[in-house]
């Protein structure tokens, strides 16, 4: 993962900065961002399977926001997290991404609390020097 | 860092202040916002009266638009926000205005358990709570419901698990709508959204959710007291919880089919979180029947947690909870949106009102209340913090004159959860709060830290203002003596 990400505050919840050279490189971090949220989540590494999420629409804000949901739902359904990526494709209003999943190591995790949903508030994608930013926050 | 407030605020009286509409040209109504001097201070200091404003824009919004004194900040609606729309005048129905916790609410249940009797057994009945009721990230439910059973759970409400032995008939009456709002549509509820919630009906969830035990300090009007059968020094066990994952998914659904939805009917907004649709319309009859559905969803999943509170007190005191008296107050929502009739111009109006963090606060007589509450009120039920105190209050008839009958829903947060983190460094907050004799318990790493009795308001500030306001009048101070929290 290249790019980083960061949590802040924001008033009852919280927010997730993600950075990286590319639109691409957003991807990871704002998983791990994501996951961040919500405790230090380990999984088997070795059991992987396959994950797919194909978006299209114009605005790529939107866009993360809706792969980060993908995400959210993934670990309260299947208990399950995004644990690498082959492919990613990101521009031009749509997004593919090709990964791994894997199940989540109850046992090995520590769980600091739920988010809800990721919200459209302040929701940005932006050009900045050096690359990429992207700014979201979650419901907790 | 969030914007403080700078737009205007008029002293209207004691416990008022307005936004006028003049302040903006999309405003059609006034803002209002209860709170005395002190508060609103505090309440400037984010921009949730700025949501406000935005509120008073909807289309068809009635009167005004309302907050609570426990408000602030929120996507869309502020957190205890209050708006009502007319159908008939184009009125429309917000997501916002509901929240993502669909039916989020309150229940309290009380007993004939005198704290003095029971000291030696708190500890043992907090960690058979802690043990007994699903809470915290990922935690699975004692029962799991596929989707035609979700389906009828949505379609039934309360009645649907306490048929399955999760309650007593009773508790039907002292729950809002019975635990069923008619005209809910289980079919509009998307595969995802039953996805989420198919093992989540019966769990607490995380965050500020709740299961509370505790002590009736102090009985302010002891006649309304006794109808509610709460007793001086007797153990009481509220519980804060709401729709799950089923209903976060109803919401995020939502939000993102009625994206374009304004353009369609030209509806310009000053906030694209106040997306929404005529009342009316295809999409907001859509909405209104997966978000009944999710609500009664809550409702079951509230029922279901009392059924595992008894279970538990009944073990540790060993005595079936009807001879301990664990019968159910009220429960009540904060996250709603319902069709009520009001006044409006000399006649009668069903309006769309929408409660974000407030609660429904009937007075005596109204239709909609249980036989045995017509003559007091509707129970409100507003929880403060694990180390203070929360309330119980009943409806007045300033409610329905002055806020679409709608109170508050709790004290608000004043720090945020970084910011809480932050404070607790160097501290047991787990042992502050046994200090003042609460024993606490939490599944997450940082829950204590994040809800710690600072983070929020002091809620006895805010009711004192509702009841100044004769919007609501206080019963009861309860204060906790143990909490368990995801």
């Amino acid at each position: 993962m290249t790019g980083t990400f960061e949590l802040f505050d924001h008033t009852a919840d919280m927010g997730i900065r993600v950075r990286a050279e590319t639109r691409a490189g957003l991807i990871e971090p704002a998983a791990a961002g994501l996951y961040a949220a919500i405790g230090e989540l380990k999984a088997d590494q070795s059991q992987g399977k396959s994950f797919q999420f194909c978006a299209r629409g114009g605005d790529d804000a939107i866009l993360l926001r809706d792969f980060l949901t993908e995400l959210l739902v993934l670990f309260e359904r299947d208990h399950c997290i995004l644990i690498g990526t082959d492919e990613v494709e990101f521009g031009a209003g749509q997004m593919s991404i090709a990964g791994k999943s894997a199940t989540v190591d109850v046992e090995q995790s520590i769980f600091y609390r739920e988010v809800k949903a990721i919200t459209y508030h302040d929701l940005e994608l932006r050009e900045v020097d050096g690359g990429f930013e992207a700014k979201l926050i979650v419901d907790i | 860092m969030v914007d403080q407030y700078t737009g205007p605020l008029e002293r209207i009286d004691d416990t008022r202040w307005r936004i006028p509409k003049s302040y903006r040209p999309d405003m059609r109504v006034d803002g209002i916002i209860y709170a005395d001097d002190a508060l609103v201070e505090s309440i400037k200091k984010d921009k949730a009266p700025e949501q406000v404003a935005n509120v008073a824009c909807l289309p068809g919004i009635v009167r005004a638009s309302l907050a609570m004194p426990d408000i602030h900040w929120g996507y869309g609606f502020c957190i205890g926000g209050v708006a009502a729309t007319d159908p008939e005048q184009g009125g429309v129905v917000s997501p916002g205005g509901v929240g993502y916790d669909i039916n989020c609410g309150v229940r309290l249940i009380r007993t004939n358990i005198a704290l003095a009797d029971a000291k030696l057994n708190m500890g043992r009945l907090m960690e058979e709570l802690f043990r007994t009721v699903p809470l915290g990230v990922g935690q699975g439910g004692v029962v799991k419901f596929n989707k035609a059973e979700l389906c009828k759970l949505m379609a039934e409400g309360s009645r649907y698990v306490i048929k399955r032995g999760f309650g007593w008939e009773s508790d039907l009456e002292a729950t809002e709508a019975g635990g069923l709002i008619e005209d809910a549509d289980p079919s509009l509820v998307s595969d995802r959204a039953l996805e989420r919630g198919s093992d989540q009906c019966g769990t607490l969830g995380s965050g500020n959710h709740f299961m509370e035990v505790q002590v009736v300090e102090k009985i302010d009007d002891a006649q309304i007291a006794n109808v509610m059968g709460l007793v001086q020094g007797n153990l009481t066990v509220m519980i804060h919880s709401g729709s799950r994952g089923l209903g976060y998914q109803v919401c995020e659904d939502a939000l993102k089919e009625l994206h374009d939805t304004p353009r369609k009917y030209g509806i310009e907004l000053p906030d694209k979180q106040l997306v929404c649709a005529p009342v009316h319309s295809p999409e907001g009859k859509k909405y209104l029947g997966a978000m009944r559905a999710a609500a009664n969803f809550a409702w079951c999943n509230r029922q279901i947690m009392t059924h595992l509170a008894r279970e538990a007190f009944a073990k540790v005191f060993e005595q079936p909870a009807e001879r301990l008296g664990m019968n159910l107050i009220y429960d009540v929502a904060h996250n709603i949106a319902k069709m009520e009739p009001y006044e409006v111009d000399g006649g009668t109006t069903k309006l769309c009102v929408h409660r974000k963090g407030a609660t429904r606060a009937f007075p005596p007589n109204h239709p909609e209340l249980p036989s045995r509450y017509k003559a007091i009120g509707q129970p409100v039920l507003v929880p403060g913090d694990m180390g203070r105190a929360s309330y119980v209050l009943v409806g007045r008839p300033g409610a329905m004159e002055h806020t679409f009958g709608s109170s508050c829903h709790g004290a608000g947060r004043q720090m945020s959860r970084g910011a809480a983190i932050r404070a607790s460094k160097g501290r047991n907050i787990r042992k502050e709060l046994a200090e003042r004799g609460v024993i606490a318990r939490a599944k997450g790493r940082t829950g204590l830290e994040e809800e710690q009795p600072d983070a929020y308001k002091d809620v006895t500030h805010v009711v004192d203002v509702l009841h100044k306001a004769g919007i609501s009048q206080k019963v009861a101070k309860l204060r906790p003596v143990g909490v368990i929290k995801g």
